[in-house]
């Protein structure tokens, strides 16, 4: 035992470990000497890396990973009488839009179409309230439970009443799709689990209501009576949008609320069974693959016009163009929190979901295929034994084909986060030490060698006190303005209040500022602690939202990365100013450039729970904020 | 000569078992019922009894017992209720969710999701009544072909108000009721091979030669269900059902609600079961009229029809029974608002989105224009945990706790081997008529071993149904109450939380590099030695 420990606790010769020691100190004394240059190489790698997300280098080719799927494994039953179905359903439903029924009675036809094929259906009646008033619609939905099964488990089919396309174009076909589907359905003995079809009125509040009533988590704003029928645990959703008269390809829509993915194996599947069930492309969003879309390049090409047609035209560039525009599209949705389409909604209650798109074109598929795509899909969800688990969460689809790891993109943010973080570091020793003029030796108390350097570094005091109060007080200051924009007054005289609102915030930092006590002449500036608490402040903050919701951490390092790193104090009043006004652009210019992104990301808050609008008030506003007070102090 | 006593010796094979033998009596019986919703419900009972048979007294246990001669009772049964001196046994197996609401009260009671074991024993010393369970389950999960087994210790109770002894009660020995069910287990082909085993004349002849696997489980809901018990005046009583939910709206072409024995089994009844002392078909009239029935039969009694198809009678097996509704081209559902048929209709499911908590919600409506006294009982695996002090009874979204009495509640108790018993949860519900209850409790899931998650862990647990099973009525005031069943709530799916189970490569490594950097460091530190070094500028 004691020749083990001996063994153990050699002692090392003693010049090993002061050479030990002294390479540590040389390494961070190295460190520090090159400190911008590390971070500058940071800050580069990182942004560089951004640029070449979507290139098809990066990306690797989709797969199936849970083998009970079976994806396009089936024969389909969904034949032309079927389709004519749907074709009666669409001429009813035609009736009722030139009618111009109103909600209420929308909800009872589709009710009563339910109820005439024995389904146990109801009507939910709700209203949200909101700072812009209540928002009141009803939603019709019907439960099929299935021969045998225990009802345990159940999936969704839906269509909203209005389209993902916008312009206020109605999803009429989408819910012919699902009447149809509905009659279609129940004549088969081969469900495993329970089907709901849902008609969500409206585009995404009226599946909010539904679901949140389902699932028993009404919030306060919300009211709505308990749904009359039940059935089990929602593990999957398709959502069916389809106003157009005929479509070329499917396309998926996947972003849910507060940055969530479906599992990608639900994508996957319906890839492989659009593909070979239905004989349609799928494509991600309704953005077609430069192969595709010879004939409609100029409307689809990122590249400006004045660009050589040879580099137009390179497969490579067009390749990365379409990566572009998926990526562009995905961290569009994703940063702001909002869901792509209603799908997006089931992601919160652990319900993979996604919406299918029919692209509008002249053709060549309609009901036919999209039946028979919906009905090989189901049977793939009804062969799930288990929740979708197996395959990613994380992702970027960079085409249908091709997708990201969360290897390849996380680094990205995460290295321009490590650079602003080896800043503010390096701000706090710089913080530390004070270089001190020959006069401090003159003084000299009995030193009776002469020192090799006139002049010398000094340690000196680090009160972080000060600092820490800039820092609360501009985050309660977010927290005020985050109450202010969603309250009533807000709403109403939004054009008066926003510029009102920007002006305060703005004036206000720059007159509280001299009440604060400056610090002793002895310690460290306040402005320098301020730059190195906000720095490490906001790497922190990107590094763990690049794990929540990658494409706003992305955004918050372009946006915040360089502008916090090169704060400083500048000797002229005039520099110092025009930089604070800056970074008030910055922190608060969206109240006044952006009136409409204000307005939809206050009603994804409070209607939907987006995280994005306080996210920017309370988090992000003060980071920048900051900054901007490390301008103003030392004027 | 040779051959000669051959064909004596085969004829005396088979004299007992095509003479009627004494003491045994075994009758038939198919019910068939139109449902308003287009469905048939069929409900096969076969019945055998042992006339003069007792019960085996569990003190006699470590004695040789008496031999068993049957005829007609399967012996391979009969052996195992000896065996464990079984005084009563249910064993129902069933796949599908009753629809009380459009179905009505099924004719046998035992009709929820899965296996469901309840089996009353006398006490005795020589084998504990635990021992003899477990026995129990494992020789009819042999028999069964079931996963009766599985029904351990984390499954049993003995819920004595709610199931009664439906027999007489023996004097012999104090008697103990254990009661487990199993919700997940699915019914298939082979549970009804060993259960067509047990008939004396099997699938070949009578009812049961309409027992055909590929239709019986084609339908939209099947289950089928043994009972013994004895009553004191007539003996030990074997009932063999099989009840089938059979939809002809949804496997005939035109989209019709004709059926007729032929469409529904896809079989017919060539000849009757010699042994069988009845053997009938009865169809139970729906109230509308517009139907026709085939073969005619002048016997029309309280809306039934019976055919009596048993050997000894004169009236010729009819080829096939057949209803049809002439002047309907397709069927058409009823529109909404429908009344349930039942008086009572019973919700219950789980709300909340976490994995660690949820509320527990059973809404209970009384169709019924009387007040309605309903037992509840909550038999809950030890995964959940039911918050008492949370309990909320509602009606109008009033609180109203004046309406729920004699309430118990067991926690889930440790047992011997390391494993918590379910709770159980009873109470009395009073109902107002034409009003919904709204009872709700908070609960909480468990956190597993990752041992005890079972291969498909990121399915999620299934929770038996609640029980709901009138009270026991002193004799005076039976006239106020109506007659009715136990009532079983569907069965549900609650996620516990789960480790990742999918990601195993992962999840080594992650915790191997903690593992390490914690041992590294400790280590390092414990054996480190500490100095003080020089160093020179």
């Amino acid at each position: 035992m004691d020749r083990i420990r001996g063994f153990l606790m050699r002692p090392r010769r003693p010049d090993a470990n002061v050479a030990r020691l002294r390479r540590r100190k040389q390494l961070a004394a190295y460190i520090y000497r090159n400190l911008t240059k590390l971070t500058s190489a940071l800050f580069i790698i990182g942004y560089a890396w951004m640029l070449l997300i979507p290139i098809p280098l990066l990306s690797r080719g989709t797969y199936i990973d849970e083998n009970a799927l079976q994806p396009a494994q089936v024969n389909t039953y969904w034949n032309w009488g079927n389709v004519h179905t749907a074709d009666l359903q669409l001429y009813q439903l035609d009736g009722i839009r030139e009618r111009n029924f109103t909600s209420e009675q929308r909800a009872e036809l589709f009710r009563t179409e339910f109820s005439k094929l024995g389904l146990a259906a109801s009507i939910q009646n709700y209203t949200f309230s909101t700072s812009k008033g209540t928002i009141s619609g009803n939603n019709a939905y019907a439960v099929m439970s299935s021969p045998r099964a225990a009802g345990t488990e159940a999936m969704v089919i839906s269509a909203s009443w209005l389209s993902t396309a916008g312009h206020g174009a109605l999803n009429l076909r989408g819910i012919s799709t699902v009447l149809s589907l509905a009659a279609f359905l129940k004549d088969y003995s081969l469900w495993a689990k329970d089907i709901i079809f849902i008609i969500s009125d409206d585009y995404l509040h009226g599946m909010h209501a539904w679901l949140n009533a389902y699932h028993g988590t009404i919030p306060s704003n919300l009211h709505t009576d308990p749904l009359e029928h039940t059935s089990g645990v929602i593990w999957t959703a398709l959502n069916i949008d389809y106003s157009s008269h005929s479509f070329s390809h499917l396309g998926v829509f996947h972003e849910g609320l507060n940055g969530r993915l479906p599992n990608q194996d639900l994508i996957n599947s319906f890839r492989l069974i659009s593909h070979y069930t239905g004989g349609v492309p799928m494509t991600v969003y309704d953005h077609l693959e430069p192969s595709d879309s010879v004939d409609r390049s100029p409307e689809q090409s990122i590249f400006p016009s004045w660009v050589p047609p040879f580099i137009q035209q390179s497969p490579q560039l067009q390749q990365y163009g379409y990566g572009v525009r998926n990526v562009v599209r995905h961290i569009g949705y994703q940063a702001r929190g909002m869901c792509s389409g209603v799908h997006g909604l089931m992601h919160q209650f652990r319900i993979d979901a996604i919406t299918l798109f029919a692209v509008p074109a002249d053709g060549p598929h309609g009901f036919y295929a999209l039946g028979r795509i919906v009905e090989s899909t189901l049977r793939t969800m009804n062969n799930l034994l288990e929740r979708l688990h197996a395959s990613f969460f994380f992702y970027i689809l960079t085409s249908p084909g091709t997708f990201m790891k969360i290897g390849m993109f996380l680094p990205s943010a995460i290295l321009v986060s490590v650079a602003m973080l080896f800043k503010g570091l390096g701000e706090w020793v710089t913080a530390g030490w004070v270089y001190e003029m020959s006069e401090a030796s003159l003084k000299g108390n009995e030193t009776e060698k002469p020192s090799p350097a006139k002049d010398t570094w000094r340690n000196r005091r680090r009160p972080l006190l000060s600092a820490l109060i800039i820092v609360v007080a501009t985050h309660v200051l977010g927290v005020l303005v985050f109450n202010l924009v969603c309250s009533r007054w807000f709403a109403e005289h939004p054009s008066f209040l926003a510029p009102t609102i920007f002006v305060a915030v703005s004036v206000i930092p720059p007159i509280l500022l001299p009440l604060l006590s400056t610090n002793a002449p002895e310690a460290a500036p306040t402005s320098m602690l301020l730059k190195s608490s906000n720095l490490c402040l906001a790497s922190t903050v990107i590094s763990i939202m690049s794990l929540l919701n990658f494409s706003l951490a992305a955004m918050l390092a372009i946006t915040m990365g360089v502008p916090l790193a090169t704060s400083y104090t500048s000797s002229s009043t005039m520099t110092s100013r025009l930089r604070y006004a800056g970074y008030c652009m910055l922190a608060w210019g969206w109240l006044v450039l952006v009136p409409g992104e204000v307005e939809s990301a206050i009603w994804n808050w409070e209607v939907l729970g987006v995280w994005f609008a306080p996210f920017i008030c309370i988090v992000y506003a003060p980071l920048v904020m900051q900054a901007a007070i490390v301008c103003l102090q030392g004027s | 000569m040779r051959r000669a006593s051959i064909w004596i010796f085969l004829a005396c094979l088979c004299i007992p078992s095509f003479a009627l033998y004494r003491g045994e009596i075994y009758s038939e019986d198919l019910r068939i019922q139109p449902l308003r919703d287009g469905r048939v419900s069929t409900t096969f009972s076969f019945i055998t009894v042992l006339e003069g048979a007792v019960p085996r007294n569990p003190k006699a246990l470590g004695q040789l017992d008496e031999s068993q001669h049957y005829a007609l009772f399967p012996l391979t049964l009969g052996q195992i209720l000896r065996e464990y001196a079984i005084t009563e046994l249910h064993l129902t197996l069933n796949a599908g969710k009753w629809n009380y609401d459009n179905w009505g009260h099924p004719h046998e009671a035992g009709v929820g999701t899965g296996a469901e074991l309840w089996a009353w024993m006398g006490a005795s010393e020589v084998t504990t009544v635990d021992e003899r369970w477990s026995g129990l389950r494992n020789a009819l999960s042999g028999l069964f072909c079931a996963s009766l087994g599985s029904l351990d210790s984390r499954r049993t109770l003995s819920p004595t108000v709610a199931f009664p002894l439906s027999g007489s009660t023996p004097t012999f020995a104090p008697h103990e009721l254990r009661h487990a069910s199993l919700p997940s287990e699915s019914v298939c082909t082979e549970n009804l091979t060993p259960f067509l085993k047990l008939l004396p004349c099997k699938s070949h002849a009578g009812l049961a030669a309409l027992l055909n696997p590929q239709k019986v489980f084609d339908a939209d809901w099947h289950g089928m269900g043994i009972h013994v018990t004895w009553k004191e005046d007539t003996g030990v009583e074997l009932k063999l059902i099989l009840q089938a939910v059979f939809n002809p709206v949804r496997t005939s072409t035109g989209k019709r609600r004709d059926w007729n024995l032929q469409s529904l089994f896809d079989r017919s009844i060539e000849r009757s079961c010699p042994v069988a002392s009845s053997s009938s078909v009865t169809v139970i009239l729906p109230e509308e009229k517009g139907y026709q029935i085939t073969p005619e039969n002048p016997a029309h009694v309280n809306g039934l029809v019976i055919y009596d198809l048993s050997s000894s009678s004169n009236f010729t097996i009819p080829s096939n029974i057949a209803m049809y509704w002439p002047s309907e081209h397709s069927f058409q559902y009823p529109l909404p608002p429908l009344t349930p048929v039942t008086p009572l209709s019973v919700k219950r499911i789980i709300h909340g989105t976490t994995q660690t908590r949820g509320v527990l919600s059973i809404s209970v409506t009384n169709n019924s224009p009387q007040e309605i006294s309903a037992g509840y009982l909550e038999m809950m695996p030890a995964l959940l945990t039911l918050w008492m002090h949370t309990l909320k009874v509602e009606v109008n979204s009033q609180i109203r706790n004046d309406l729920l009495s004699g309430l118990k509640y067991h926690p889930p108790s440790p047992q011997s081997n390391d494993r918590l018993s379910p709770s159980m949860l009873q109470a009395v519900l009073t109902i107002p008529p034409k009003t919904t209850l709204k009872i709700s409790m908070e609960v909480n899931k468990a956190f597993l071993k990752y041992t005890e998650h079972p291969p498909d862990a990121m399915r999620g647990w299934d929770l038996p149904g609640a029980v709901f099973f009138p009270l026991p009525q002193s004799s005076h005031d039976t006239s106020s109450s109506y007659d009715w069943e136990r009532i079983y709530t569907p069965t549900l799916l609650v996620d516990l939380p789960t480790p990742d189970f999918s990601m195993p490569y992962n999840v080594i490594i992650l915790s191997c590099t903690l593992m390490t950097l914690i041992f590294g460091s400790i280590f390092n530190l414990l054996t480190r030695k500490w100095v003080v070094v020089e160093i020179q500028e």
